[in-house]
């Protein structure tokens, strides 16, 4: 009981995890699981107001299927942006890649023909 | 791998891949708190996507330690400046937004273990019925939100709202007693 007192100001140290979130919104949490997710939402403004957000949309299927949307979306723009800044590497040192190409070619060149001379020697 | 190290890979590397994996953590909570202010699914779906690029933007430009509390601040601010601009005023901030109570744990460790439990059990006494009787049956009785509601009478929102308002009000009259003992 004396270190329950203690630890009403403690903030809560666990962290709740997307699957726990998404049991607690579905009603599948009991005991002390269900009073961890509480407990971290009544110690952490962004739990709670995320937790309250939630409940707000009417199926926890959507829920589910909006996560994973906005997820891929993310990667999506990532890839876009990735390319672009290549891209545009690409575009402001052309020459760059052009010498070191070169320096490809002549090297593939070079052991083709010492190859042919020791073959032919 | 946790928030801090893909946050120092993506400060070493300047690599976004590592924004993605960190960002998708958090999509589920910031769809939640969008869904908060405002209200719409679509909207919020909307919103989500803009605070993604505000943070990728954003996140270069200075080195961010406490993510989590970061990203929360960008969401709450994104929100609350489309509400503005959707009514032409500020939205009103509720004692919830204003929560913060993110203090460090244990930063009271100084304060005397017997000190702290005679002025726990004193404030707790101080504070009003309906908080005390809903911080006792959470954080002592470690009941739900549920239960709590049943045996009270009270609504989820007024059991959590006791809950915040109690453990504030805890705070306060700690930090009070602290104050007259150091004076």
């Amino acid at each position: 009981m004396n270190k329950d007192l203690l630890n009403i100001l403690a903030n809560s140290n666990k962290d709740i995890d997307n699957q726990q979130l998404m049991d607690y919104l579905s009603g599948d949490l009991s005991g002390a699981p269900l009073h961890d997710v509480e407990r971290s939402m009544a110690d952490n403004a962004f739990l709670n107001d995320a937790v309250e957000g939630l409940q707000s949309i009417g199926s926890k299927k959507n829920v589910q299927k909006y996560v994973d949307e906005l997820n891929a979306a993310l990667h999506k723009s990532i890839a876009k942006k990735k390319q672009r800044r290549l891209k545009r590497r690409l575009r402001e040192t052309p020459w760059a890649y052009v010498a070191v190409l070169l320096v490809i070619v002549l090297c593939v060149l070079a052991y083709v023909i010492i190859r042919k001379v020791l073959v032919t020697h | 791998m946790t928030d801090q190290e893909l946050l120092e890979r993506y400060y070493d590397s300047r690599e976004n891949d590592w924004l993605g994996i960190l960002l998708q953590r958090y999509t589920l909570l910031l769809l939640g708190v969008c869904m908060k202010y405002l209200k719409e699914e679509e909207e919020a779906r909307d919103c989500v996507q803009q605070i993604f690029v505000k943070v990728i933007t954003e996140l270069g430009k200075y080195r961010v330690v406490y993510f989590k509390s970061w990203i929360y601040t960008i969401a709450r601010n994104h929100c609350l400046m489309k509400l503005r601009d959707q009514h032409g005023h500020p939205a009103e901030l509720s004692d919830a937004m204003l929560a913060a109570w993110d203090d460090e744990p244990g930063s009271n460790k100084h304060w005397e273990k017997e000190q702290w439990l005679e002025w726990m059990g004193q404030s707790l006494a101080a504070l009003g019925k309906e908080q005390k009787l809903c911080v006792i049956l959470f954080y002592l009785q470690k009941r739900s939100y549920q239960d709590i509601a049943i045996e009270t009478g009270f609504t989820l929102m007024q059991v959590k709202s006791h809950i915040q308002n109690g453990k504030r009000n805890l705070k306060l009259l700690m930090e009070k007693r602290a104050r007259e003992k150091a004076n």
